[in-house]
């Protein structure tokens, strides 16, 4: 187990290089120029000006050395700065990892809990009610798109009826947790009902996969009780493909949503990058888009782990 | 008959929904175990063998539902009626895993592939006799010692995957005879196995069966298996038996059509060279079409008119032997 995950992790360390050199490159190739988002327009005329700030920012180097400069610079730790207000992004992300971190969670705590739930009544009352109000949320859930169901929320429960606020994550001057829990709750909710729908209905299907096998047979006929012969051994089975998929969902804590961090004005990571996407704020763009690589490679490590854990077919290979 | 009678089976209907539709899959079979006997059910594939044996442990898929007749188990002269009993309930359960056994067809698929051998095995003894973990263990060791498995203390800790086909299959059976049943039921215990292995396991039930007085139910379409094993024979076409009796009824005296044509296409040694092996022309039908008379008629080149206008009665040849055929109407017909 410790050989297989120092393998898996010294593989990472090529992947990272390759994805940091892909985002630079194609940044580069872009049509973008930082200095037009850099200078009022005002100042544009003299030519003069606006070479120096080149040469000052380096920006005139080689992209082969601009790159190295980079990549060096962050393994040191300094992420460098926006070019739009100057912060550090550093300090920017630590401002707002925590946002995207808890509401990602919560949907994803409860979208796990409630999707695999429904998706094990469903699979179990094959063709019952239950499994008709899980077969139409699923179907609901994944054709509709977030950003309509966001809207249609904040139309219902924060303008009609003004139970909830319809935007951002906390009143000026509040700090607690319980102070801006309601502010979560459309958010959370939103993101949380396209990720049930699709535990759901993978969890129904794999479940129904597995029910049928020889050996769910045979566990009855050794007169165990069904909740056993769901639980022990259809859905330590069945797990296995539904854990995949929730795993691949990680880097939503680190990445957030940009559709629902859009759509709620929710200041997380998610409208960070679309935000530094439209003002051209490349370095910003850069190291996010690289966090956000590093969580969905460290997640599929994550996932051969949890695999390994739940099948000893593949621990032995 | 000085037999002692363990399973009796009466007219036994049994039918899956499918959509609108109900088929009758099983319709009036009736049958009787014997302690220590063995019945052999044969017939071609889908004719409703393992629907039958599914209807006794009550462990029909969930379109599945018995529509009429009885199963009477009888344990020290008590009689249970296990078509009454409730399908997952506490007294239809403890009959399954303690009283009757079962075996199935594939050895590949029928153990879960996530846990080990042992603790699979061991599972039942842990639900019926509440053993400890490590009691139930050594009693897996000595079954499966029993069933020539070697080295049984380190191959319990071992997975499915890393078992052959034919030790599997071992453990499928140490699964169950563990709890010590009266009945084992084996689903074409062979024919997932290759030949050597599938003598190796017979010769092994026979030898279980006899040694500790079970009863077998056994499933096949395997006539050679069937001389080999049976003391009954119920020979199975479309849901119904259409004859039944001793080993040496059918094997001497085959009477139905169906049975002699059975009989004709069992591949033996010494055929001359070009000679070809006998099938039976035509295929099985659907069961929707089959509503009166005798479900093997248009396969038959005995078929009358009467074969196919009015429900065939079962005839008795010998006090052994019944029959359901239109031949033997001089015969008289089998009261119930």
């Amino acid at each position: 187990m410790a050989k297989f995950l120092v393998k898996k992790i010294l593989a990472m360390i090529p992947m990272l290089l390759a994805i940091s050199a892909m985002v630079f490159f194609a940044l580069e190739l872009t049509p973008t120029d930082p200095i037009n988002y850099l200078i009022s327009p005002d100042m544009a005329s003299s030519a003069g000006n606006i070479e120096a700030l080149r040469e000052s920012l380096g920006l005139n180097d080689p992209a082969i050395i601009r790159y190295f400069r980079w990549l060096f610079n962050l393994i040191r730790g300094d992420f460098g700065y926006s070019i739009i207000s100057g912060t550090s992004i550093r300090e920017i992300i630590m401002l707002r990892l925590p946002a995207t971190l808890e509401l990602a969670l919560v949907s994803l705590v409860l979208s796990t809990i409630i999707g695999i739930g429904i998706g094990l009544l469903s699979a179990i009352n094959q063709n019952g009610w239950i499994d008709y109000v899980g077969r139409v949320m699923g179907v609901v859930g994944i054709s509709i798109p977030q950003f309509f169901f966001g809207i249609v929320v904040i139309q219902i429960f924060a303008i009609q009826f003004g139970w909830l606020p319809f935007g951002s994550r906390m009143a000026p001057g509040q700090t607690a947790f319980f102070d801006r829990l309601h502010f979560m709750v459309l958010p959370a909710f939103t993101m949380a009902i396209a990720m049930t729908a699709a535990l759901l209905r993978y969890t129904r299907n794999s479940m129904l996969d597995v029910l049928n096998k020889d050996y769910i047979k045979l566990a009855r006929s050794k007169g165990i009780p069904e909740w056993k012969v769901y639980l022990k051994h259809a859905f330590r089975t069945a797990l296995r493909p539904v854990l995949v998929i929730l795993i691949f969902r990680l880097p939503i804590l680190i990445g957030g949503s940009i559709v629902i961090e859009s759509v709620f004005s929710w200041p997380g990571i998610g409208s960070v990058i679309l935000s530094s996407i439209s003002a051209g704020d490349y370095p910003v763009i850069m190291v996010t888009t690289l966090l956000v690589a590093a969580a969905i490679l460290i997640s599929s490590i994550f996932v051969d782990i949890a695999t390994a854990l739940l099948d000893p077919r593949v621990r032995f290979e | 008959m000085q037999n002692e009678l363990i399973l009796k089976v009466e007219n036994l209907h049994t039918s899956f929904t499918v959509g609108p539709l109900n088929i009758p899959i099983v319709k009036g079979v009736s049958f009787e175990v014997y302690k220590g006997k063995t019945l052999a059910i044969v017939g071609e594939s889908g004719c409703g063998k393992s629907v039958t044996v599914h209807s006794i442990v009550q462990l029909l898929p969930r379109n599945g539902r018995i529509d009429q007749g009885t199963v009477t188990y009888i344990e020290d002269n008590e009689e249970v009626r296990l078509d009454q009993l409730q399908r997952y309930g506490k007294k239809m359960r403890k009959i399954r895993g303690e009283n009757i056994g079962m075996v199935f067809q594939d050895p590949m698929t029928s153990l879960n592939p996530v846990y080990r051998v042992g603790d699979q095995v061991a599972e039942s003894l842990m639900q019926h006799f509440k053993m400890k973990k490590k009691d139930a263990m050594k009693e897996v060791i000595s079954m499966l010692k029993k069933l020539g498995i070697p080295d049984p203390e380190s191959r319990i800790n071992d997975y499915p995957h890393q078992f052959s086909g034919g030790m599997k299959q071992r453990v499928v059976i140490a699964t169950a005879m563990i709890c010590n049943p009266d009945i084992i039921i084996a689903d074409e215990p062979t024919t997932a196995l290759d030949v050597t292995i599938q003598a190796q396991i017979m010769e092994l039930m026979k030898e279980l069966q006899v040694k500790y007085n079970k009863s077998l139910i056994l499933i096949t379409h395997n006539m050679g298996l069937v001389a080999e094993m049976a003391d009954q024979v119920a020979v199975m076409y479309m849901g119904r038996i259409v004859e039944y009796g001793s080993l040496t009824d059918i094997f001497e005296h085959p009477s139905h059509p169906y049975t002699k044509a059975l009989l004709r296409s069992v591949p033996v040694l010494g055929k001359q060279e070009g000679e070809l092996l006998e099938t039976i022309p035509g295929s099985t039908p659907n069961p929707l079409d089959c509503t009166v008379g005798c479900e093997f008629a248009d396969r038959c080149e005995f078929a009358q008119e009467k074969c196919r206008i009015k429900d065939v009665p079962y005839r008795q040849l010998t006090p052994t032997h019944q029959v359901r055929c239109t031949l033997f109407e001089e015969h008289p017909e089998v009261v119930k």
